[in-house]
């Protein structure tokens, strides 16, 4: 815009740093950069639940192994870490590792997986193939699913040890985000 | 085997671009014909290693060898070959590597267009040219390895995006996006030269104007093609839905349409120069913004590929070239001078001048739009989406504004017009807006604004035609020639303003066809059985049945719809529910019916074959196809502008201006 403005003024002032341009041009980039680093970390796709901050709806629920039915109040007392998964989701197979390796090392947070639409021998298969040390529990008619408002898998609810959602996370978790969300389910306590 | 051959090339790349920056910027700084020509070796080079990058990739999507990550994460055995061919650009490394070859060629070729010509700016011009590439091999190198090494390979992959193979359009669409996105590094490079030698001569404006319009021409093209996808594909109906990464490639496109025009007052009067290097500098860098809007996953759109780790790499090069810009300007821009003034009052240098801030207006607005969704979630952590109501209202009076000005800015003489000159200039093409909105109005439009954008499509139609007939019919009068013979003549004296004025007929014709099409269509939610009829306009459609059909990569299931108009059967359109192997989902095709005057569009929401029902969205969109044909006459002008400049044998074209409409006016 400078060569509008002033176009006779140009010569005089050539070679000199041109404050007008200067400050034009931070005041357009700066904020800009500002907006995008600060929203760098932000997930779009993760619309906030409106379940964080409320009690998680109970279920209980027979593993895929077989066994008694879990109940989720019977958990009280532990962070509980709730895992809607399947077996024809490709994230929910690379978050795999990361949740059993979790599991494993914090023996005192309760682990859950809820299978989401699938079927039983593609269930049976997975789990015989990849181990994963805590129980899944199939949700027939997936009310639970429905009943934590599950869009698509993976999702994971971490649950304090007083029954609230503290967090929810979409998308394939790995071993740091999910130390850093159990800790702030035990920190709730 | 293949992978390391991947990773060296790539190494090779990013060692030629990073040392050829080097060169070229010292021999910038500091002339010397050695200099010089390494500079435009290691530019050679830096294409090749891309070129060869790339074609390796090919053959390992060709040979399925799953030992290459991008392979093990795009390919899969099931699809065709030509699935595994544009596997190349369906995913985040892929398109980054194919974007590095697109560089790689503009930058070539660019430098050895120019290798013997404009000695005190083409090493700055390089330079910065193999600064982005630089940049762009080592997200290659990096954050974004395509060439990485899989320990154990799988047996198979799950194949692309079923989005990618669901229409031909979405394998056209991104090479052309690339293309004008990449090209728009030229530009660039040129104008920071102008900075860095502190002048900006005539003889560099050619250079300067035909490496904006290459990238506008692929600009303009992708934009419009992603429509169509969007209309072909995504089922709703609509070709636009300022979703911000549609938003990411029309920003560039704006400014670049803006400088295309600076660069004439650049050309004709010498003034503008600082202002017309700002545009193309604003367009390059909205597309680097546009790179991180679809790859850093902070935008949430049905376009951008999944989150990733190269958004931080990204936004550090935009902020780089932000804040680079920004300080080249602030210290060399009055080293710009200009060499006239400009003309005040009416005349077409104000019209170009409005033509300008319109644009720029239009910029913002976008710009705004697009980012204050995240401003707001910054500020109150309050999440939100900015509709398309908000672009809509700023797009229809900016939109309708650009118009009118492209008819009146032709119509009036250079420089101070008197009264008589205007009356007589703008008093004819009232006819052809008359026109225009009286049959529409004849044909049922009753919306102001469509009414508004007729009347003026009219007379700026009109201009367009008259100002792209003048020379010839100045040759049929002054030098007796017949209308072929003038038509030749004209165009081989003024091929630059005739392919101008066929983008102003194409750009015509895309306002108008928008504004008829978004508010004059007809949609219906239906919900039939087997044999059942429905009616929407004067189509009557009939639901034959639904079938199912298995190819190797997807199963679709399609509904028979017979369609009868006005008592004519026009034969059976096929909407359908496309199941792929790689995703849990369908992906809905809708089936399109297009005609000049309207198309018949049919989308499945719910199909079932075993009860025979089916629920369709049908829409009858007046004019669609308009948008597609004027866009193809709009590239189409911008090549017949590009020819002559192309051809350096051909008569050197100094902006011959023809005595404008209003006789005696110079």
């Amino acid at each position: 815009m400078q060569a509008v403005t002033q176009p006779a003024e140009a010569t005089p002032r050539a070679r000199r740093l041109n404050l007008k341009v200067l400050i034009a041009g931070a005041a357009v980039a700066l904020p800009l950069l500002a907006v995008l680093v600060f929203n760098l970390g932000r997930d779009p796709h993760s619309v906030r639940s409106p379940l964080v901050g409320t009690k998680a709806p109970a279920f209980s629920l027979q593993p895929v192994a077989g066994g008694a039915p879990i109940a989720l109040d019977s958990l009280r007392g532990q962070p509980v870490v709730v895992n809607f998964w399947a077996t024809w989701c490709v994230p929910c197979a690379e978050e795999h590792q990361a949740l059993v390796a979790a599991s494993r090392a914090l023996v005192d947070v309760k682990f859950l997986g809820i299978v989401y639409e699938d079927e039983l021998p593609r269930i049976e298969r997975f789990l015989a193939e990849h181990p994963s040390g805590y129980p899944s529990l199939s949700d027939p008619g997936g009310r639970t699913a429905i009943a934590y408002g599950v869009f698509g898998v993976p999702e994971t609810f971490f649950i304090d040890g007083s029954g609230r959602i503290v967090e929810k996370y979409v998308g394939p978790l790995d071993r740091r985000t999910i130390a850093a969300l159990v800790a702030k389910a035990r920190g709730m306590k | 085997m293949v992978p390391t051959l991947g990773r060296t090339l790539i190494l090779l790349a990013l060692l030629a671009a990073s040392t050829g920056a080097v060169v070229a910027l010292t021999t910038g700084a500091r002339p010397s014909s050695l200099g010089w020509t390494w500079s435009r070796r290691l530019a050679y080079a830096f294409g090749a290693l891309m070129l060869l990058a790339n074609l390796t990739m090919e053959y390992a999507l060709l040979s399925h060898d799953f030992s290459v990550s991008y392979v093990a994460h795009v390919g899969s055995r099931s699809v065709p070959t030509w699935v595994s061919i544009v596997s190349l650009w369906s995913s985040l490394e892929g398109s980054i590597l194919f974007w590095g070859m697109v560089l790689g060629a503009y930058v070539a070729i660019a430098t050895y267009r120019n290798r013997g010509e404009h000695p005190e700016y083409m090493p700055w011009a390089v330079g910065i040219w193999l600064a982005c590439g630089a940049f762009f091999s080592f997200l290659l190198a990096g954050p974004a390895q395509p060439f990485a090494t899989v320990p154990s390979p799988p047996m198979d992959g799950p194949g692309p995006n079923a989005l990618l193979q669901n229409h031909y359009l979405m394998v056209i669409h991104p090479p052309f996006l690339y293309a004008g996105y990449v090209g728009m590094t030229i530009p660039f490079g040129f104008a920071c030269a102008a900075l860095l030698a502190g002048r900006l001569g005539h003889d560099f404006l050619r250079p300067l104007r035909n490496s904006l319009l290459v990238p506008w021409i692929f600009l303009t093209i992708a934009i419009v093609l992603g429509g169509w996808w969007a209309y072909e594909v995504l089922g709703w109906g609509g070709y636009w839905a300022w979703d911000p990464v549609e938003n990411a490639s029309f920003l560039p496109w704006l400014t670049a349409t803006a400088a295309l025009h600076s660069a004439l007052l650049v050309e004709r009067k010498g003034v503008l120069k600082g202002w017309t290097v700002t545009l193309i500098a604003g367009t390059f860098l909205l597309t680097i913004l546009g790179t991180f809007m679809t790859r850093s996953g902070v935008f949430n759109s049905v376009h951008s590929f999944t989150q990733s780790a190269i958004g931080p790499t990204i936004l550090a090069f935009l902020a780089a070239a932000l804040l680079f810009s920004v300080a080249l300007f602030a210290l060399r821009i009055d080293a710009l001078e200009s060499d006239g003034a400009l003309e005040t009052g009416v005349s077409r240098d104000a019209a170009f001048l409005l033509q300008n801030l319109l644009f720029v207006l239009f910029t913002f607005t976008v710009l705004l739009g697009t980012v204050f969704p995240l401003v707001m979630e910054a500020m109150s952590g309050k999440q939100m989406s900015v509709g398309r109501p908000y672009f809509d209202q700023m797009a229809l009076p900016v939109g309708l504004a650009l118009l009118f000005v492209m008819g009146v800015g032709p119509a009036l003489p250079w420089g101070r017009a008197t009264r008589e000159q205007v009356r007589r200039a703008l008093l004819p093409p009232l006819a052809g807006a008359c026109v225009l909105a009286l049959v529409g109005f004849l044909l049922g439009v009753r919306n102001r604004w469509t009414l508004a954008a007729l009347l003026f499509g009219g007379f700026t139609a009109q201009v367009t035609l008259s100002e792209m007939l003048l020379p010839v019919r100045q040759r049929m009068r002054t030098h007796g020639e017949g209308l072929v013979e003038a038509f030749r003549n004209a165009q081989r004296r003024g091929r630059r303003r005739f392919g101008a004025y066929v983008v102003h007929a194409g750009a015509v014709i895309v306002i108008v066809a928008i504004a008829v099409s978004s508010t004059m269509a007809t949609s219906k939610e239906i919900q039939l059985k087997e044999g059942e009829t429905a009616t929407i306009g004067d189509y009557s459609l009939t639901f034959v049945k639904a079938e199912v059909v298995a190819e190797p990569h997807r199963e679709s299931t399609r509904a028979r719809m017979e369609i009868v108009k006005g008592g004519r059967s026009l034969g059976a359109l096929f909407p359908a529910m496309n199941q792929y192997d790689s995703q849990r989902e369908p992906v809905g095709t809708p089936a399109v019916r297009t005609s000049l005057t309207e198309d018949l569009y049919l989308s499945v929401h719910n199909i079932d074959a075993r009860s025979g029902t089916v629920g369709l969205l049908a829409l009858v969109n007046p004019m669609v196809a308009w948008i597609w044909v004027a866009t193809a006459i709009m590239a189409l002008g911008g090549l017949v502008a590009l020819l002559p400049a192309m051809r350096p044998s051909a008569i050197p074209a100094p902006a011959t201006e023809p005595t404008p409409l209003v006789e005696g006016a110079h």
